[in-house]
């Protein structure tokens, strides 16, 4: 009977008081909204969600699960370990933050729905399940539930057609992309009769591809790559990869800002542990197959991404591509196969987190103060002379943008250093001078935004509002969390060490 | 080859045929019928037939969900869509020849890559005492006369215990679907909502409906 839900399955206690409190945040929402006065609501609702996001983070940094000798729940089906513990509580850390960004634009977009706050609480529980998912079945469910209310959440401003734009493309698409994946799940499941990453994992550490293992038979794996494909296929397309990228750009700019935050920032974490899961540590066996789409793949999206930004004008747009090169580097790392390449992976990851919570949060707190200018999607030019109407700021944005760029008094050159060298090691000469090469390129339009920010030859700047003081410790604390971490950078290597331990 | 083909369809294999014949040609039928109502129809068609297929392969749940869901749900549905949104009968002919180079060409790609890999692995049918049909089969399953254990009693044993909560991810992921639906097309200041309006209703006369 221990298959049952009993007190002793602590692994999955955060997502089960996220789930039990997303249904009473509906409850109270439900019953406030429809009061006689009809309330502003989404001020109440925005606190609430930050505080049940808090006790989660409580919840799961006190769970110390992993430790324990059998970490896997329900039928194997749900596992505990370093990985999905750090990913869970960046996640749940990230997302609380962003929630607590997102309250002004709320406020001036007049999104005044508590059911915003509670599909944004959906999304953060289909990140959590899919961080400790141990199988197909619940990966797939994740990924339906993380995504279905990503599509909610990018049509949500329906008095603008280019969200519902954004909504309906990301609906078509993104099924499309979950029934491939269910397409290739069915196979390995014809073909190895297992769902389960665990015993994947027994199986081809005994058994790799196209060797003869005195069973008188080659063991035939051609059916089982084409499966492993699709997968990729269809993790791909989640995360944006250079030929499948093409929705992101389109979605990041026409949803809601406050959408984009989540989609750029906390979305892509979840997909990765879960490409890390399946291919690091279930197929390591077939590393000699899969690591050549996913290196010519993650090379041509660091080139796409470093010359498309290029042309755009729009600053979102240009994040949006820039996200796409960020992941053709983890996927260098990625398709390295080795511990170095996880660890490294999982470094950048974490840095990319911050610098795109960092420069998101700064692009939804410049509020412009000049009433017929109130659009949300800014130009590059909307940003002159940031430096003299908020000079700290103006600091701020620049180091985050350096950092990206990998300068050297700042994390983010230790970062892509890593990859770098994950690549060499592994002897893709090539692939380390292409995207060296191409990272020089990407330089350029961080830069430019920072000639923008100071050097521009005009004399009328735009006047912002002034933001508060939540918003500015945030922003400030994760400047000072860059060059901190260049001095000290033991503290970043240390968790991602841990995480690469897992599977090797 | 064509004559052991031939022999060996006994029973279960002609309803096999049937089922399978008819379904590739209402799924053919859904994208060339001209009106709409009629591809619908056919949907409803392809829909029972899979149904069938199912209930041959033993998978009688999901057999039951098909009529249920697809033809109850969302075919009706889909019905109702259809009727309501009056499409105009379009020349589409000239459109598909300008598609059908393209599309043939990925859609044939993918096909033969598939299903060429698929045959080179299951190139026997462990269902068939003289091997090597695959699409035949002459088995007899005596398990199902010893021990009748059907497929729903199963599916409820494994899905309440062994997963349970993925049941109840099942159970978020309706739950979200309610909503978004719900917010997505409310409105919120509740003046262009398409109530029904029962004065109206009730004085419409028959003289002045249909208008030429």
């Amino acid at each position: 009977m221990n298959n049952l839900i009993l007190l002793k399955n602590v692994v999955i206690i955060p997502e089960l008081f996220l789930g039990i409190s997303i249904i009473y945040l509906l409850l109270f929402g439900s019953i406030v909204s429809t009061l006689k006065n009809y309330p502003l609501i989404q001020n109440l609702t925005v606190k609430l969600s930050a505080l049940i996001l808090f006790f989660c983070t409580y919840l799961i940094i006190n769970d110390n699960v992993f430790l324990s000798e059998s970490n896997t729940v329900f039928t194997d089906t749900f596992i505990s370990d370093y990985l999905s513990f750090s990913s869970k509580t960046l996640i749940a850390s990230f997302s609380l933050i962003c929630i607590l960004m997102i309250q002004y634009y709320l406020k001036d977009q007049k999104i005044n729905q508590f059911e915003y706050l509670v599909i944004i609480l959906i999304a953060v529980l289909g990140f959590f399940l899919l961080c400790s998912a141990n199988d197909f079945v619940t990966a797939y469910l994740a990924i339906e539930l993380q995504s279905l209310a990503f599509y909610v959440m990018a049509a949500f401003k329906k008095n603008s057609s280019f969200s519902v734009e954004a909504g309906l493309k990301y609906f078509v698409l993104g099924s499309f992309s979950s029934a491939i994946l269910l397409f290739g799940t069915s196979i390995v499941y014809g073909l190895l009769g297992s769902l389960n990453f665990e015993d994947f994992k027994l199986l081809f550490s005994m058994l790799t591809p196209g060797q003869n293992y005195g069973i008188n038979t080659e063991f035939d794996s051609n059916l089982l790559q084409s499966a492993l494909v699709l997968i990729i296929i269809s993790l791909f397309f989640k995360l944006a990869v250079a030929p499948l990228h093409v929705w992101s750009p389109d979605v990041y700019e026409n949803s809601p800002t406050s959408s984009t935050i989540f989609f750029a920032v906390v979305s892509k974490l979840s997909i990765l542990v879960l490409l890390i899961r399946i291919f690091q540590y279930s197929f390591h066996g077939f590393i000699y197959t899969w690591r050549y789409y996913i290196v010519g793949l993650a090379v041509l999206s660091v080139i796409i991404g470093s010359f498309t930004a290029l042309e755009q004008r729009k600053l979102k747009s240009l994040l949006a591509y820039s996200s796409v090169s960020h992941i053709g580097y983890i996927l260098i790392a990625f398709s390295a196969g080795t511990f170095e390449g996880v660890q490294n992976l999982y470094a950048y990851i974490m840095i990319y987190m911050l610098a795109g919570l960092c420069i998101w949060s700064i692009f939804l707190l410049l509020r412009m103060k000049t009433f017929y200018l109130k659009k949300q999607n800014k130009d590059l030019t909307d940003l002159t002379l940031l430096v003299k109407s908020n000079n700290i700021i103006a600091i701020c944005f620049s180091i985050v943008l350096l950092s990206i760029a990998g300068f050297p008094p700042l994390i983010g050159f230790f970062t892509k250093m890593g990859i770098f060298l994950t690549a060499i090691e592994s002897s893709m000469y090539f692939v380390a001078i292409v995207s060296v090469l191409t990272s020089v390129v990407s330089t350029f339009y961080y830069i430019r935004i920072i000639k923008i920010i100071y050097f521009e030859k005009v004399v009328a700047g735009n006047l912002f509002f002034p933001f508060n003081y939540t918003q500015t410790f945030v922003v400030i604390s994760s400047f000072f969390l860059f060059i901190f971490l260049f001095i000290n950078p033991t503290l970043l290597y240390l968790i991602s060490y841990k995480v690469a331990l897992l599977g090797f | 080859m064509l004559e052991s083909f031939f022999l060996q369809i006994n029973f279960d294999n002609l309803l096999f045929f049937i089922f399978s014949s008819v379904l590739i040609l209402s799924a053919i039928a859904i994208i060339t019928v001209k009106n709409s109502i009629y591809s619908v129809l056919f949907l409803v068609l392809n829909f029972i037939t899979a149904a069938g297929l199912l209930l041959l392969l033993e998978c009688e749940f999901l057999s039951l969900l098909f009529i249920i869901i697809y033809v109850g749900a969302i075919a009706v549905l889909f019905l109702f869509v259809v009727m309501m949104l009056d499409v105009k009968i379009l020349e589409t002919s000239k459109d598909l020849f300008k598609y059908i180079p393209i599309g043939s060409i990925i859609g044939g790609l993918f096909l033969i890559e598939m299903s060429s890999i698929i045959y080179s692995h299951f190139k026997t049918n462990s269902y068939n005492s003289n091997s090597g049909k695959v699409f035949m089969n002459d088995f007899l399953n005596y398990y199902d006369r010893i021990d009748v254990f059907s497929d729903i009693e199963a599916l409820g044993q494994l899905l309440y215990t062994h997963y349970i909560v993925q049941f109840l991810v099942a159970g978020f992921i309706l739950l979200l679907a309610v909503i978004g639906a719900v917010v997505l097309t409310m409105n919120n200041n509740m003046q262009n909502t398409k109530n029904q309006m029962f004065f109206k209703q009730i004085s419409r006369d028959y003289k002045n409906i249909l208008l030429f």
